[in-house]
Protein backbone atom coordinates (compact mmCIF):
# COMPACT_ATOMS: atom_id res chain seq x y z
CA UNK A 1 0.00 0.00 0.00
CA UNK A 2 1.43 3.52 -0.97
CA UNK A 3 0.94 6.72 0.69
CA UNK A 4 1.33 8.65 -3.15
CA UNK A 5 0.23 7.81 -6.20
CA UNK A 6 1.66 8.80 -9.85
CA UNK A 7 1.05 12.48 -10.50
CA UNK A 8 0.83 13.05 -6.60
CA UNK A 9 2.45 16.45 -6.07
CA UNK A 10 4.96 16.08 -3.15
CA UNK A 11 6.81 18.09 -0.80
CA UNK A 12 10.19 16.53 0.44
CA UNK A 13 10.50 16.71 4.28
CA UNK A 14 13.13 19.19 5.54
CA UNK A 15 14.04 16.39 8.73
CA UNK A 16 17.47 16.58 10.34
CA UNK A 17 19.82 14.25 10.00
CA UNK A 18 23.03 13.94 11.32
CA UNK A 19 24.93 11.46 9.77
CA UNK A 20 23.37 9.67 6.88
CA UNK A 21 20.75 9.89 4.70
CA UNK A 22 20.36 9.39 0.42
CA UNK A 23 17.81 12.82 0.25
CA UNK A 24 20.07 15.48 -0.86
CA UNK A 25 20.02 18.93 0.34
CA UNK A 26 19.08 20.43 -2.55
CA UNK A 27 15.65 18.79 -2.88
CA UNK A 28 14.63 19.77 0.88
CA UNK A 29 11.45 21.90 0.84
CA UNK A 30 11.11 21.87 -3.28
CA UNK A 31 7.79 20.28 -4.64
CA UNK A 32 7.76 18.01 -7.73
CA UNK A 33 5.81 15.03 -8.51
CA UNK A 34 5.51 11.47 -8.37
CA UNK A 35 6.60 9.93 -11.59
CA UNK A 36 7.07 6.33 -10.67
CA UNK A 37 6.85 3.70 -7.39
CA UNK A 38 9.64 1.77 -6.58
CA UNK A 39 9.70 -1.58 -4.97
CA UNK A 40 9.69 -1.09 -0.80
CA UNK A 41 13.29 -1.55 0.44
CA UNK A 42 15.21 -0.58 3.53
CA UNK A 43 15.64 2.76 4.40
CA UNK A 44 18.68 4.06 3.82
CA UNK A 45 18.73 5.17 7.11
CA UNK A 46 18.93 1.81 8.72
CA UNK A 47 20.39 -0.02 6.23
CA UNK A 48 23.61 2.22 6.40
CA UNK A 49 24.21 0.41 10.07
CA UNK A 50 24.13 -2.91 8.48
CA UNK A 51 20.00 -3.56 9.45
CA UNK A 52 19.78 -5.59 6.41
CA UNK A 53 17.33 -7.85 8.29
CA UNK A 54 15.67 -6.17 10.98
CA UNK A 55 15.81 -2.45 8.96
CA UNK A 56 12.87 -0.42 8.69
CA UNK A 57 11.00 -1.07 4.99
CA UNK A 58 9.25 1.88 3.22
CA UNK A 59 7.95 2.24 -0.34
CA UNK A 60 10.34 4.41 -2.39
CA UNK A 61 9.16 7.27 -5.13
CA UNK A 62 10.90 8.53 -8.09
CA UNK A 63 10.20 12.12 -8.00
CA UNK A 64 10.44 14.62 -11.01
CA UNK A 65 11.71 18.16 -10.03
CA UNK A 66 11.50 21.45 -12.56
CA UNK A 67 15.12 22.39 -12.23
CA UNK A 68 14.04 26.10 -11.71
CA UNK A 69 12.19 24.68 -8.42
CA UNK A 70 15.21 23.14 -6.97
CA UNK A 71 17.87 26.52 -7.77
CA UNK A 72 16.64 29.64 -7.54
CA UNK A 73 19.08 31.14 -10.21
CA UNK A 74 18.68 28.36 -12.89
CA UNK A 75 19.13 29.88 -16.09
CA UNK A 76 18.29 26.72 -18.52
CA UNK A 77 15.29 26.19 -20.35
CA UNK A 78 11.98 26.19 -17.95
CA UNK A 79 11.30 22.40 -19.27
CA UNK A 80 14.32 21.13 -17.68
CA UNK A 81 13.47 18.80 -14.76
CA UNK A 82 15.76 16.55 -12.75
CA UNK A 83 14.26 12.64 -10.91
CA UNK A 84 15.37 11.60 -7.81
CA UNK A 85 14.72 9.05 -5.35
CA UNK A 86 13.00 9.01 -1.93
CA UNK A 87 11.94 6.29 0.94
CA UNK A 88 8.10 7.60 1.73
CA UNK A 89 9.05 9.10 5.23
CA UNK A 90 11.07 11.99 3.41
CA UNK A 91 7.93 12.92 1.59
CA UNK A 92 4.51 14.76 2.48
CA UNK A 93 1.58 16.14 0.29
CA UNK A 94 2.44 19.56 -1.35
CA UNK A 95 -0.13 21.96 0.00
CA UNK A 96 -1.86 23.41 -2.92
CA UNK A 97 -0.72 26.79 -3.83
CA UNK A 98 -3.54 29.60 -2.96
CA UNK A 99 -4.55 30.75 -6.23
CA UNK B 1 51.20 29.16 44.51
CA UNK B 2 49.12 30.75 42.10
CA UNK B 3 51.69 32.81 40.50
CA UNK B 4 53.75 29.46 40.10
CA UNK B 5 50.66 27.88 38.55
CA UNK B 6 50.25 30.57 35.94
CA UNK B 7 53.88 30.59 34.87
CA UNK B 8 53.50 27.06 33.68
CA UNK B 9 50.08 27.15 31.60
CA UNK B 10 48.58 29.99 28.71
CA UNK B 11 46.45 32.01 30.81
CA UNK B 12 44.29 32.97 27.65
CA UNK B 13 43.05 29.73 26.18
CA UNK B 14 43.23 29.68 22.66
CA UNK B 15 39.68 29.69 20.93
CA UNK B 16 40.51 27.06 18.47
CA UNK B 17 41.82 24.98 21.09
CA UNK B 18 38.82 23.66 22.71
CA UNK B 19 35.28 25.09 21.68
CA UNK B 20 32.82 24.53 24.27
CA UNK B 21 29.93 26.10 22.60
CA UNK B 22 29.51 26.74 18.90
CA UNK B 23 26.95 28.85 16.72
CA UNK B 24 23.56 27.60 15.32
CA UNK B 25 25.02 28.75 12.18
CA UNK B 26 28.16 26.91 12.51
CA UNK B 27 25.97 24.24 13.70
CA UNK B 28 23.76 23.89 10.77
CA UNK B 29 27.05 24.04 8.26
CA UNK B 30 29.03 21.37 10.19
CA UNK B 31 25.88 18.57 10.51
CA UNK B 32 26.36 19.10 6.54
CA UNK B 33 26.78 15.32 5.61
CA UNK B 34 30.23 15.12 3.04
CA UNK B 35 28.92 13.55 0.19
CA UNK B 36 25.96 15.96 0.05
CA UNK B 37 27.65 18.90 -1.70
CA UNK B 38 24.47 19.67 -4.88
CA UNK B 39 24.69 23.25 -4.60
CA UNK B 40 27.01 24.38 -2.48
CA UNK B 41 29.77 26.85 -3.68
CA UNK B 42 32.60 25.25 -5.72
CA UNK B 43 34.86 25.83 -8.44
CA UNK B 44 34.55 24.72 -11.86
CA UNK B 45 36.62 21.27 -12.55
CA UNK B 46 38.16 20.05 -15.40
CA UNK B 47 36.73 17.29 -17.35
CA UNK B 48 39.30 14.20 -17.97
CA UNK B 49 38.95 11.55 -20.13
CA UNK B 50 40.23 8.97 -17.50
CA UNK B 51 40.53 5.05 -17.82
CA UNK B 52 39.85 3.09 -15.14
CA UNK B 53 43.02 1.92 -13.55
CA UNK B 54 43.69 -1.76 -12.20
CA UNK B 55 44.14 -0.56 -9.08
CA UNK B 56 41.08 1.08 -8.77
CA UNK B 57 38.85 -2.21 -10.10
CA UNK B 58 40.81 -4.22 -7.60
CA UNK B 59 39.65 -1.95 -5.06
CA UNK B 60 35.79 -2.29 -6.24
CA UNK B 61 36.19 -5.78 -6.64
CA UNK B 62 37.29 -6.37 -2.97
CA UNK B 63 34.71 -4.31 -1.88
CA UNK B 64 31.72 -6.41 -3.34
CA UNK B 65 33.34 -9.53 -2.04
CA UNK B 66 33.73 -7.99 1.03
CA UNK B 67 29.91 -7.16 0.73
CA UNK B 68 29.64 -11.26 -0.05
CA UNK B 69 31.14 -12.18 2.34
CA UNK B 70 28.64 -9.95 4.74
CA UNK B 71 31.47 -7.69 6.29
CA UNK B 72 29.33 -4.54 4.78
CA UNK B 73 26.65 -3.76 2.25
CA UNK B 74 27.02 -0.64 -0.05
CA UNK B 75 25.47 1.69 2.37
CA UNK B 76 27.03 1.01 5.27
CA UNK B 77 30.47 1.50 3.24
CA UNK B 78 28.98 5.17 2.09
CA UNK B 79 28.59 6.05 5.53
CA UNK B 80 32.21 4.80 6.14
CA UNK B 81 33.04 7.28 4.01
CA UNK B 82 30.93 10.33 5.11
CA UNK B 83 32.71 9.30 8.85
CA UNK B 84 36.01 10.02 7.57
CA UNK B 85 35.35 13.37 7.83
CA UNK B 86 35.05 16.25 5.29
CA UNK B 87 39.02 16.33 5.18
CA UNK B 88 39.63 13.04 4.43
CA UNK B 89 36.73 12.42 2.62
CA UNK B 90 37.51 15.62 -0.18
CA UNK B 91 41.79 14.95 -0.06
CA UNK B 92 41.20 11.47 -1.00
CA UNK B 93 40.39 10.20 -4.56
CA UNK B 94 37.21 8.36 -5.04
CA UNK B 95 38.55 4.77 -4.71
CA UNK B 96 40.81 5.58 -2.44
CA UNK B 97 38.24 6.41 -0.03
CA UNK B 98 36.69 2.88 -0.73
CA UNK B 99 40.12 1.39 0.22
CA UNK B 100 40.52 3.37 3.16
CA UNK B 101 37.28 2.30 5.00
CA UNK B 102 37.12 -1.22 3.93
CA UNK B 103 40.49 -1.34 6.26
CA UNK B 104 38.94 0.95 8.54
CA UNK B 105 35.92 -1.38 8.89
CA UNK B 106 38.10 -4.58 8.94
CA UNK B 107 39.64 -3.14 11.65
CA UNK B 108 36.10 -2.22 13.55
CA UNK B 109 35.20 -5.82 13.19
CA UNK B 110 38.40 -7.61 14.46
CA UNK B 111 39.17 -8.92 11.15
CA UNK B 112 42.37 -7.17 11.20
CA UNK B 113 45.05 -5.63 13.17
CA UNK B 114 46.37 -1.49 12.91
CA UNK B 115 49.52 -3.16 13.25
CA UNK B 116 48.99 -5.64 10.65
CA UNK B 117 47.63 -2.96 8.24
CA UNK B 118 50.70 -0.85 8.91
CA UNK B 119 53.31 -3.37 8.50
CA UNK B 120 51.74 -4.62 5.18
CA UNK B 121 51.83 -1.08 4.30
CA UNK B 122 55.29 -0.67 5.16
CA UNK B 123 56.19 -3.81 3.23
CA UNK B 124 54.52 -2.68 0.19
CA UNK B 125 56.32 0.98 0.45
CA UNK B 126 59.81 -0.63 0.94
CA UNK B 127 59.15 -3.14 -2.08
CA UNK B 128 58.27 -0.32 -4.51
CA UNK B 129 60.91 2.37 -3.30
CA UNK B 130 63.41 -1.11 -3.86
CA UNK B 131 62.07 -1.18 -7.14
CA UNK B 132 62.50 2.43 -7.93
CA UNK B 133 66.19 2.67 -6.56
Amino acid sequence: MTRFEIGDRVTVRDATTLFHTRTQAYTRGCTGVVVEHRPDWIIPEDEAWGRDRDGRTEPFYVVRFRQSELWSDYTGFEIDTLETEFSERWLEPAEEAAT
Amino acid sequence: MQRRVSDIGPVERTPLDSPYTISTDLYEALRHIPHDVGGQADLPVPYLEKEEENWEMNTYVTCECLAWRGVWNAEMRRRAENDLGATLYFGLPYYARWATVATKTLIDQGLITPDELSAKIDEVRARLRKAAS
